[in-house]
């Protein structure tokens, strides 16, 4: 890599991206507040919401136009993850848009990808190649009876009867345990060194998302530390004013806005110029990843004892920032796939 | 959104070739042997034939000595006098303080440096950091005199970097000890050479030389003098934003962040222990066979790339805390043969990881300290209320 290299370092968004942006933000704010997100505890699913969520079209968006799609870019996509994220709203969008990503691109047929696009039913992503047909933790399974797995050479759509048993979890996610069944309807996309680059780029897309996600998660449980340090005083001050509160909190601030960037910089150039910085959209995971449980932890700690209740907003962000971050595949695998492409030992 | 190469017209890439091939023959490796042992953050060999150039004041016109180069020739400049690792502390100061003499200096003052910033043969340097304490620089202490026509001046500087290489310095002074400590401040360019400026060097253990200024009765005409009298806070206000990045827009070609120089020495220890994790040890393996050497070196290539992202004064910070943090990482990584200065029997590359450590720990400080950084962000950032210490700026 030219470290000196000639490019482009705008991260200014167009027209059609901050209304894209807005309108997201909008939708969120209004129809995800807090009590939403707890009213779906603690499956993590509000079907109702998802429906609403589906009608703006944001499943299927990012889908090639001759696929039923708007051509929207993966950049498209991290904007609306990181609303997403701000409102720790209860849909399976991430692990449900990268699936359907994947089915078109993976060239199922009409069939096939309709009902994902639509969104009839939610389809998921096993993150982890399956080994010996053992069982393994599949987020959103518990509410996608539709999942796609690489198993052995084979990149396959399974489909069950119905969603797998919801296993009570610390980011009330609906995660359950699955194992592809061998009497389910199995739909074979790709074989071979297809079928691993596919579910490969599918896994590093959920990264990004992830990632987009916790970014967004991570500056709305800093603002509300933020306006808490405003009010709260001690010793005749507010505590904001105190360098033992102000500093943390600045920390936090330039994590956020340097993952942001590195999720913005990863998914434009997956988008434009896939295969230049394969190690980006991971390393934007393990930087969003950091950031979102120092920044969780900073926030709640600096509401004191009150940011330590449940009652308290404070707990939803902290508890999703490891229960989301650790679906797409353990962040230590990720730095290790990292490392190896930047050694280029594979 | 563009993060894209960009595809330069012939007469652009002829452009570049012309500032690559002779910046090549321009930097010749006694230029940068010398900065090693030395420090100096600027060679006059390589300055005045970039000011032959018009390439230290790119923006300018010809007719002013500069190079008339549009924002797209500027960033190919900018990024080959990187890759070349030119000298450019110096060069860097002046640039700062002549937006304030151009701004505030007597008409005639200006006009007769503008051209020698131009060619190089007038250099600026900051004195700003008081022997007391740096961070608070309204506090300062150094005093000035009126006396007819002239100044006097009385007091120490610490820290003024590039003095020995400076025809003058931006020099703040107390004016008036009974006003408000913001109030009571003026800006001066005062000339170095004058009678009762002593240059001391001061040597870091990043390998830089700064210095510690004396001023011992040194008169100056009111010539020198930038803004009113009394009235230093404001003329200081454009060159600190400007080195603290508040308020600047970005043309989508710029490094978002300002702490992106800070980087640049941990980019060059990163690349030299990637190659040494390549390499066959004395044991007969090879580090990057082993799992936790490639995640720990993953975690310093993501800290890095952090960096380079974050923008504005978040990315002073975060740049600091990436080269602190991620030298000692590397450091760890390559044990004691790391430590070998450049040069020695068997030292990785040109002891670039052992210099990142060490230089890696100035960014924290100079240029204002990453404490400064994060009480701006928390008040100009995130809105948090101002403290009231007792020297804190009454706004009324
Ligand atoms: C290599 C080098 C080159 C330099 N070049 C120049 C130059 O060219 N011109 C120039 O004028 N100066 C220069 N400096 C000086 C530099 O700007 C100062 O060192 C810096 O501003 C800090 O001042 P100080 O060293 O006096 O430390 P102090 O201000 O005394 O600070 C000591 C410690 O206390 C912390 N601290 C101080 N105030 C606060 C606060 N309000 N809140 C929280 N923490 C605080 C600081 O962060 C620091 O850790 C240079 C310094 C170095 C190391």
């Amino acid at each position: 890599m030219d470290r000196f290299e000639l490019r482009r370092q705008d991260f200014s968004l167009d027209e059609d991206q901050k209304a894209l942006q807005t309108s997201v933000a909008e939708f969120f704010a209004k129809q995800c507040p807090t009590g939403t997100v707890r009213a779906a505890e603690p499956l993590g699913f509000d079907e109702d919401l998802w429906r609403r969520v589906l009608d703006l079209g944001v499943a299927s968006m990012s889908l090639p136009e001759a696929r039923g799609g708007d051509d929207a870019t993966l950049v498209d996509l991290v904007l609306i993850a990181e609303e997403l994220g701000r409102a720790v709203a209860p849909v399976p969008l991430v692990g449900h848009a990268v699936a359907t990503r994947l089915l078109a691109r993976a060239g199922a047929s009409d069939e096939v990808l309709a009902p994902a696009a639509r969104g009839d039913r939610v389809f998921a992503l096993a993150p982890a190649a399956v080994r010996n047909g053992r069982r393994q933790l599949v987020p959103d399974a518990a509410v996608a009876a539709d999942v796609l797995a690489l198993s052995g050479d084979k990149l396959a759509l399974h489909s069950a009867a119905g969603p797998a048993p919801h296993v009570a979890n610390q980011g009330s996610t609906p995660l359950a345990w699955w194992a592809p069944d061998p009497g389910q309807e199995r739909v074979v996309l790709a074989v071979g060194d297809e079928a691993r680059d596919l579910h490969r780029a599918a896994v590093a897309e959920w990264r990004l998302l992830t990632a987009a996600a916790l970014v967004g998660l991570t500056e709305a449980a800093l603002h509300l530390a933020v306006e808490f340090a405003k009010t709260r005083r001690t010793m005749g001050v507010p505590i904001g004013t105190l360098q033992g509160v102000a500093f943390p909190l600045a920390d936090v601030a330039i994590a956020v806005s340097g993952a942001r960037n590195l999720v913005w910089k990863a998914a434009w150039l997956t988008e434009h110029e896939p295969g230049s910085r394969p190690e980006l959209p991971l390393m934007a995971f393990d930087y969003a990843v950091r950031t979102a449980t120092h920044g969780t932890t900073t926030s709640a700690h600096m509401q004191g004892g009150l940011g330590f209740t449940a009652e308290a907003d404070a707990s939803l962000y902290f508890l999703r920032a490891k229960g989301w971050s650790l679906l797409a595949v353990g962040p230590g695998e990720n730095l290790q796939d990292i490392g190896d492409l930047i050694t280029g030992t594979d | 959104m563009d993060f894209g190469t960009i595809e330069l017209t012939p007469e652009q890439q002829e452009f570049a070739d012309e500032v690559r091939s002779f910046l090549d023959a321009l930097v010749t490796p006694d230029v940068l042997e010398h900065e090693r042992a030395h420090g100096d953050g600027f060679n006059e060999r390589v300055h005045l034939a970039l000011g032959s150039r018009g390439w230290l004041t790119p923006q300018w016109s010809p007719e002013d000595g500069g190079a008339g180069l549009d924002p797209l020739r500027r960033r190919i400049l900018e990024l080959e006098l990187q890759r070349h690792r030119v000298p450019d502390i110096t060069a860097g100061t002046t640039n700062l303080v002549w937006t304030a003499v151009d701004r505030f200096a007597d008409p005639s003052l200006r006009d007769e440096l503008a051209p020698r910033v131009a060619d190089g043969t007038a250099r600026f340097c900051l004195g700003y950091t008081d022997p007391e304490g740096g961070s608070d620089i309204a506090a300062s202490r150094l005093r000035a005199v009126r006396d007819g026509d002239e100044w006097v001046l009385n007091g120490a500087k610490m820290f003024t970097t590039g003095a020995q290489n400076c025809q003058y310095t931006f020099l703040i002074a107390r004016t008036d000890p009974e006003l408000p400590k913001h109030k009571g401040l003026t800006m001066f360019l005062v000339p170095l050479a004058a009678p009762g400026v002593e240059i001391q060097a001061i040597r870091t253990f990043g390998g830089e030389r700064t210095n510690a200024v004396y001023y011992g009765d040194v008169r100056i005409s009111d010539r020198y003098r930038l803004g009113g009298v009394n009235d230093g806070w404001a003329v200081l206000h454009g060159p600190l934003d400007e080195e603290h990045s508040v308020g600047t827009a970005s043309d989508g070609l710029a490094d978002p962040s300002v702490g992106r120089s800070f980087l640049r020495p941990l980019e060059v220890a990163l690349d030299e222990t990637l190659a040494w994790a390549r390499e066959t040890g004395p044991d007969g393996s090879r580090p990057v066979d082993d799992p936790s050497v490639v995640a720990r070196l993953a975690r310093v290539a993501v800290e890095l790339e952090a960096g380079v992202v974050t923008p504005g004064p978040m990315g002073r910070v975060k740049g600091s805390l990436a080269i602190v943090e991620g030298a000692a990482e590397l450091l760890d990584l390559t044990g004691a043969v790391g430590l070998l200065s450049p040069g020695a029997d068997g030292a990785l590359g040109d002891g670039d990881v052992d210099f990142a450590h060490r230089w890696a720990q100035g960014t924290a400080t100079y240029g204002g300290t990453v404490e400064v950084f994060r009480t701006i962000i928390a008040q100009h950032v995130l809105g948090l209320p101002r403290a009231g210490y007792p020297g804190s700026k009454v706004l009324m």
